[in-house]
């Protein structure tokens, strides 16, 4: 413990956080749940969804504990009947304003709903007719960009996109427009966000709790309309463009990579974040102009297909004779940063120890 | 200087920094997410250099740009030492117990003003004093910087003043510190660190050294050459030369990410037997006698190493499309073909553990490891280190660094009566290289469908260009189309053009004189003149 640490009290469990730590963070010290809906680590905090209210003892309101102060000798219970009246209140009214599926729970759009979650969890207090605000949507002859959907009736407008996109990725692309209970998220004058700011790096689609925002390749695939045709996975990978080295998942469906997701904030060094390669240029991997056998260029001067032992044969003869002829330091051996280290380590394998010459290199300028 | 090319310090690391002297780096657009780390940093307060001829979107938030003319990096950085120096701001205590050779630098910026510099770079004095100021009197304060500051035929040199900085000021060892090239693939250094070098073997232990060689000789059963190889750069004019006859090429189109792509031509048609081995047709297989075709990285097993030094897991995700195979297995096959017996691995991680050990930076890293613990930053010697978070903790990596003097000198091709622009190229945000991959995605061709080259409105006013115009983009070594882009981020004499596009290959212009040590070529710097396509047509 160092000297600016501060003790608390909560539900009757005592912790010692850092002092400039929230409610929330001690709370989430002790493993004690607490729900969020507009809260994430790596902006600041708003404390506007109110799902994380807090009784703080000696405070005539609940507060929300992503955004109060820890402070010492504090005592705050997060669980008890004012709480949970409050919590289905609110909860109540998210959901009269929510686009909701024929079972009455809020539609998914192939990503997890972290307000069906809530409502599974903490139930709801009366149910209230549905709000019928008069939000809008960029529409869709409009916003022709590929990749990001948004949809209001799924929206909470929590904000956290537009606090993302202002505060991690700085653009500031996307905002709060509207007022009252039209209030909706959107860009200036309503513009295609390929006339805006906008880097296309999906942020919004990774912190939004609820499915308002999305990819759109995905959509095409909304679970309660069409499963997935195939077992799907997950596979934690290395993204495979630029030098940073972020993290990914692979979302595979069979044989298919359906979707890139970041690992969660706080777990790898990309701390949740992709940019619009890593995200969304994932299509070449299942596109129809890879290449899937081996090809030889034949008498006609054109490239033919063959099978791997002819072709292999031919590599092999083609590098042998060159090497008769002009000798070892006549061949040339180009290595990939692209490709994985032990492929780079076998290639230089191949130029030094199976032909004996040190011409081998790669692209790497830097 | 010290040590492995590679970070010092890591990428997280950044987000805690006081200062950051981004040089040579389009951060946001290249490195996106290390650039989100240098925009929280920003954010936070930390202080922000940028040097850049074009205005960047980071210059943007900078607390200073200095937006010197490209390719003359070193008067700037000169400059900034003679200030650090003169004004008693360098670390002597630092110096005296960690370096060599600092009074060649002194002697080296004894005359390199901030006001000479201003005549050469263009940047006013007085901002060349305070970033100078700035950088020596801030404890966690690095330097990043990319292929800005090492594609030019002084690139060396460029370093070589970037690391005096670093050794005058003492910022190495130091958390949030040091000195950072980020590093343009998501594997250069992993290929680095494997020995696709021409002068090293895996783990940088050099071809001339006769220990390094004997070690490899007995792991490999094979006698190996003690001649030091060609470099890339002299590969491909050795083939128009025809002293390269036969080339292997995975994994790179050549014919557009080289430069003077007219030269490469010639040797590609040239040589005798070209094999390349890719994941789609490209450029460069439209000269190859055999195609072999490979897995991507969603369908192979392996490791990528990343700018901070980290060895991360690549894994397999779905099957390779019909009959392609993952590159190792391939390289394996040939080899056998050949007559070498490359042993029959299992799998990916018993390459890796081969190389591991006979190398003792990585002699601790294996697939199992990563599995478990996650990515780990070498050095990393044995299975119980925990890797290294930032290097030169305890003084630098051989005893004592050195300091490099160097002097400025112009670049190779300058602007002329003829070629009056000065052309520099690069990467955007959206697509990648020479683009095989990001070409075929939606969002890149919505954004950047054709190639185009940026200019200063006077510059274009002066010619009667209008923005979105189709031009000829023509230097001494060969013409592309493009169309205008009338931008705000340019220098006046300035065009900039990205590289990623086959129809248009920027690469026709580009400069293939190479930095005397590196071989690095000069992408970032050579003359061009545009002309209108459309008044041509009226004529």
């Amino acid at each position: 413990m160092s000297d600016n640490d501060i003790k608390l009290e909560i539900d009757g469990r005592e912790v010692e956080v850092p002092a400039g730590s929230t409610v929330l963070d001690a709370a989430r010290k002790l493993d004690i749940e607490i729900p969020t809906l507009c809260m994430d680590d790596r902006v600041d905090p708003a404390g506007c969804c109110r799902m994380c209210l807090v009784e703080v003892e000696g405070q005539r309101r609940l507060h929300p504990s992503c955004a109060y102060p820890a402070a010492e000798g504090q005592k705050v219970a997060t669980h008890n009947d004012r709480i949970d009246r409050h919590r289905k209140g609110l909860l109540s009214l998210y959901k009269a304003d929510h686009e909701l599926d024929q079972h009455g729970r809020p539609v998914s759009r192939g990503v997890h709903n972290r307000l069906a979650d809530y409502l599974d969890t903490y139930g709801t207090g009366p149910a209230l007719t549905p709000v019928d605000a008069p939000r809008v949507a960029r529409s869709e002859s409009l916003e022709t960009n590929p990749y990001i959907q948004f949809d209001p009736e799924s929206c909470v407008v929590c904000g956290l996109c537009v606090r993302y996109c202002d505060e991690v990725e700085a653009v500031s692309a996307i905002s709060l427009v509207g007022r009252g209970s039209g209030t909706t998220i959107g860009t200036a004058d309503q513009r295609s966000l390929l006339d805006t700011s906008c880097e296309l790096c999906g942020g919004c689609i990774a912190v939004c709790p609820t499915g308002a925002m999305t990819e759109k390749p995905s959509v095409t695939r909304l679970p309660q309309l069409q499963p997935p045709k195939a077992p799907t996975s997950k596979v934690r990978t290395t993204c495979n463009f630029c030098g940073v080295g972020c993290q990914l998942d692979l979302h595979t469906e069979g044989d298919q990579v359906v979707r890139v997701t970041s690992p969660k904030p706080g777990t790898t060094l990309n701390d949740g974040n992709l940019c619009v390669k890593g995200r969304f240029s994932y299509e070449f991997i299942h596109h129809d102009e890879r290449l899937t056998q081996p090809l030889v260029r034949g008498e006609d001067g054109q490239l033919h297909p063959t099978t791997w032992e002819v072709a292999i044969q031919r590599v092999a003869d083609g590098l042998r004779q060159v090497e008769a002829r002009h000798g070892t330091d006549a061949l040339g051996f180009v290595s990939s940063s692209r490709c994985t280290g032990e492929e780079n380590y076998l290639m230089q394998k191949l130029s030094r120890a199976a032909f004996g010459t040190n011409n081998c290199h790669q692209c790497a300028a830097t | 200087m010290f040590g492995a090319g590679a970070m010092t310090n890591s990428i997280p690391e950044i987000r805690d920094t006081e200062l950051m002297f981004v040089i040579g780096s389009n951060t946001t657009e290249a490195h996106p997410i290390i650039a989100m780390e240098m925009k929280r940093a920003a954010r936070r307060g930390a202080k922000l250099i940028v040097a850049d001829p074009r205005k960047i979107w980071l210059s943007e938030i900078a607390d200073i740009h200095m937006q010197l003319k490209p390719g003359t990096d070193v008067a700037l950085l000169n400059a900034m030492a003679h200030v650090i120096i003169t004004e008693g701001l360098a670390d002597e205590a630092f110096i005296a117990a960690h370096t060599a050779g600092f009074e060649a630098v002194r002697e080296a910026t004894r005359e390199t003003t901030p006001e000479w510099a201003e005549a050469i770079t263009t940047v006013p004095a007085q901002l060349i004093r305070e970033a100078a100021r700035a950088y020596a009197t801030t404890k966690h304060a690095g330097i990043y910087y990319t292929l800005g500051i090492t594609e030019h035929t002084h690139g060396t040199d460029n370093v070589y003043s970037l690391a005096n900085l670093v050794l005058m000021t003492g910022h190495l060892g130091v958390r949030s510190a040091g000195m950072n090239p980020l590093r343009g693939q998501n594997n250069v250094q992993g290929a680095n660190d494997a020995g696709a070098s021409p002068v090293f073997y895996p783990g940088y232990q050099r071809v001339s050294d006769p220990a390094a060689r004997a070690k490899f000789e007995a792991a490999w059963g094979a006698k190996l050459s003690p001649d030091e190889g060609m470099n890339l750069n002299v590969m491909m004019k050795a083939m128009a030369k025809g002293d390269i006859k036969a080339m292997y090429v995975m994994g790179e189109d050549i014919m557009l990410t080289e430069p003077n792509a007219a030269r490469i031509e010639d040797g590609l048609n040239n040589i005798e037997f070209l094999v390349v081995q890719d994941i789609f047709l490209n450029e460069t297989t439209r000269f190859a006698d055999v195609v072999l075709p490979a897995a991507c990285f969603a369908e192979k097993d392996g490791v990528f190493t990343n700018s901070d030094r980290r060895v991360q897991r690549v894994r397999k995700a779905v099957n390779p499309p019909g009959e392609a195979k993952a590159d190792w297995e391939i390289l394996c096959e040939v080899a056998r073909a050949v007559g070498y017996p490359m042993p029959e691995y299992k799998d990916a991680g018993e390459v890796y553990a081969e190389m591991a050990a006979l190398c003792d930076k990585f002699a601790g890293i294996s697939h199992e490891r990563i599995d478990q613990e996650g990515g780990l930053q070498w050095p990393c010697p044995d299975p119980e280190h925990p890797g290294t978070v930032y290097l030169h903790g305890d003084g630098p990596l051989n005893g004592t660094a050195e300091f490099q003097a160097t002097r400025y000198r112009p670049s190779e091709e300058l602007p002329d009566t003829d070629y009056p622009l000065l052309l520099s190229t690069g990467r955007t945000l959206y697509h990648y290289n020479a683009a095989t991959q990001t070409r075929r995605s939606s969002g890149a061709k919505a954004r950047q469908p054709e190639n185009f080259i940026e200019m200063h409105r006077k510059d274009a006013r002066m010619r009667g260009l209008r923005d979105g115009e189709l031009v000829r983009v023509i230097s001494r070594r060969g013409a592309i189309q493009a169309r205008v882009n009338v931008s705000p981020r340019m220098r006046r004499g300035c065009v900039w053009m990205p590289l990623h596009f086959a129809e248009a290959n920027t690469n026709y212009l580009t400069n293939d004189a190479g930095d005397p040590t590196t071989g690095t070529a000069e992408f970032k710097v050579c003359a061009v003149r545009v002309e209108s396509l459309e008044s041509v047509a009226a004529e």
